[in-house]
């Protein structure tokens, strides 16, 4: 393999892994918190790149179009985890996790047939805004300038939330709550409260995500399956519930990936679960994730 | 004392008459259905040897697979390519079925037996993804995304009604058998694994080899599933792996009430008959059984089955004068 090919895949595995981290990273905070497997996260990662379709083509402002609807998209978002934390998830709490995850599981079901019946089955495509519209050249090489803006998005998120995570108050509640559920409401904390904002900002990411993916590829029904599969290949790896486990799982992910289609394309997503299989093996809880109390 | 033998022999009594009785019903039906709902009756039967199969892990032995389909998508590809390019003997074909799912169920079952919970659910979905994306890719070896079509039955049993019996017989075989797994010494333990899984460890028992010997059982069993549906239907497709086909015996369960035996069996028969009643006038049928599915969560836990049997054991309590039942705990809801 020739170097520039080397560096080409190498990139291209990293803006994969930064936009893995970006949907896995509020998966693995919401379940880092609430101790719900959010099933449907790849359906708000979907319904998130939707949105951002439907308002990006309304709008059409030609640079500043795109970053409206992506907020306004990850906005919405928010809202619906909002509505989904507190009509559905919050009387499920005392039930047995099978239960949560059949209802997200159901979550899945209703979101996709909401998609199917809005905007169809057909492949839809958000262009790439400006100024990421052409190839930049890195070291010589060409390589599409969206890429970058996904890695540097990637970038600011994981810094959001370690800083959201280790440097705040919030974030020290988050992390006592995730020890020991109990001791924090005893504190006089409003669990509650906490589940569901954290349960927003989850949605949240996933909508930013799934916007900031339209331009990626092609937004179509099945996306949120694609890319939950591979998130929990991330968690697994990374540890769920640990921030910088998910960072170094979807890195792992991202790479395994992009070599993997290079070398045999048929088999890429076998390769990510062959690693995963490996890191199971050595480590069941992942590679920073704590094993179950 | 008298009157507990009593009860104790009125109980099989009455178990056998039911078991009769259900037995007749499914012997007579297809010379009472209309040839539409005997296909929706045989699916049905079918579906259930898969949820029962899967409540074998989930109900008895607390670990919740979802990656169940891959199973199943095995056994009925087994048979499919076999008899479709092979040109292989129809009945070592179906059990040629099944024993590739069970080679599969050992290779998966082996990593998977590791992890508990919810992990133990996402490497079985993992697993199970990645035996469709092989299937799927592959496309010249398993067709990829067209299938593989023509897949008949000899003889007689491309009738629908002759056919309808083999699936009868498998039914009630695979109930048997997994009524005898899970009231054997062998059951006894995977129940004491789900309830307590350190204490039975201190008891000297290799948690993961059994495991391992239940999770293979149950994929044999799934993969009997596809294997019988694969001629019914006469194609298969990769998305009999997908873990939406994995939703199914997940869903089916806990409808049904994954804390009875039979449970699996209504969920899959009110999922199956609601789902060929709906298609009769929209196809956003997964919206409905979403929205189903919350609403069993929520106002039906314990499932249809779990549900009616606690209320009915609740009434015979009241009605029978002295408050000791034959469990004594209410709160346990586990199967026994």
């Amino acid at each position: 393999m020739s170097p520039d090919v080397f560096f080409n895949q190498f990139m291209s595995g990293l803006a994969r892994g930064a936009l893995l981290f970006l949907v896995a990273s509020g998966l693995s905070l919401t379940f880092g918190v609430l101790r719900v497997l959010n099933f449907a996260h790849g359906s708000l990662y979907m319904l998130g790149a939707f949105l951002c379709y439907s308002l990006w083509a309304k709008i059409l402002l030609p640079s500043l179009g795109f970053y409206i609807a992506t907020l306004i998209s990850a906005i919405i978002m928010g809202a619906v985890g909002l509505i989904i934390e507190t009509s559905i998830l919050r009387a499920l709490y005392k039930r047995g996790w099978p239960e949560q995850l059949l209802a997200t599981y159901a979550l899945i079901l209703i979101i996709t047939d909401l998609v199917k019946w809005q905007w169809g089955g057909q492949f839809l495509s958000v262009s790439r805004p400006r100024p990421f519209t052409g190839a930049v050249f890195v070291f010589g090489l060409p390589f599409p300038a969206y890429n970058l803006f996904v890695i540097a998005l990637g970038l600011a998120i994981a810094i959001f939330l370690w800083w959201l995570v280790y440097r705040t108050r919030l974030g020290d509640i988050i992390r006592a709550a995730a020890h020991d559920r109990e001791m924090v409401a005893a504190l006089g904390i409003p669990i509650p409260w906490l589940f569901t904002w954290i349960f927003v900002l989850g949605a949240f990411i996933a909508g930013l995500s799934g916007a900031v993916a339209a331009p990626f590829g092609a937004v179509a029904l099945g996306m949120d399956i694609e890319i939950i599969v591979e998130c929990f290949a991330v968690v697994v790896i990374g540890g769920m519930g640990s921030l910088p486990g998910t960072l170094l799982g979807s890195f792992i992910v991202g790479q395994v990936y992009s070599f993997g289609i290079m070398y045999k394309p048929e088999l890429a997503l076998a390769f990510i679960f062959m690693v995963m299989a490996v890191v199971l093996i050595i480590r069941p809880w992942g590679i920073f994730g704590r094993p179950e109390r | 004392m008298g009157n507990a033998f009593d009860r104790e022999e009125g109980k099989i009594l009455s178990r056998a008459a039911i078991l009769a009785i259900a037995v007749g019903i499914g012997l007579v039906m297809p010379h009472v259905l209309s040839p539409f709902y005997l296909m929706i009756l045989s699916e049905a039967l079918i579906m259930s040897i898969f949820a029962l199969s899967f409540n074998l892990l989930f109900g008895y032995m607390g670990q919740l697979s979802f990656g169940q389909a891959a199973f199943y998508g095995l056994g009925g590809y087994a048979v499919a390519m076999l008899i479709t390019k092979a040109h292989f003997n129809f009945w070592l074909s179906l059990l040629a079925g099944v024993l590739v799912a069970a080679i599969a169920g050992l290779v998966v079952g082996y990593f998977c037996v590791r992890l508990r919970g919810i992990y133990f659910a996402i490497l079985t979905l993992a697993f199970g993804q990645l035996l469709f994306v092989i299937i799927y890719k592959w496309h010249d070896f398993t067709g990829g995304d067209d299938g593989i079509q023509g897949v008949f039955p000899p003889g007689i049993l491309t009738s629908p009604k002759v056919y309808y019996y083999l699936i009868f017989l498998a039914f009630l075989g695979s109930s048997y058998l997994l009524w005898r797994i899970v009231n054997s010494p062998f059951g006894y333990v995977l129940k004491a694994m789900r309830d307590n899984p350190e204490r039975t460890e201190f008891l000297g028992i290799n948690i993961s080899r059994y495991q391992l010997f239940a999770f293979v059982i149950s994929a044999a069993l799934s993969g009997l599933a596809g294997a019988l549906w694969a001629p019914f239907y006469r194609s298969v497709a990769p998305f009999y792996l997908m873990w939406v086909k994995s939703g199914e015996p997940v869903m089916a369960t806990i409808l049904g009430g994954a804390n009875t035996f039979l449970g699996p069996v209504v969920g899959t028969f009110v999922m199956t008959f609601v789902h060929a009643y709906v298609l009769g006038f929209t196809y956003f049928w997964p919206v409905i059984m979403g929205c189903f599915i919350l609403l069993v969560i929520f106002f039906l836990p314990g499932g249809i089955l779990g549900f009616a049997l606690e209320k009915f054991t609740t009434w015979r309590r009241e009605n029978s004068g002295h408050g000791r039942g034959r469990s004594g705990s209410s709160g346990d809801k586990k199967p026994d």
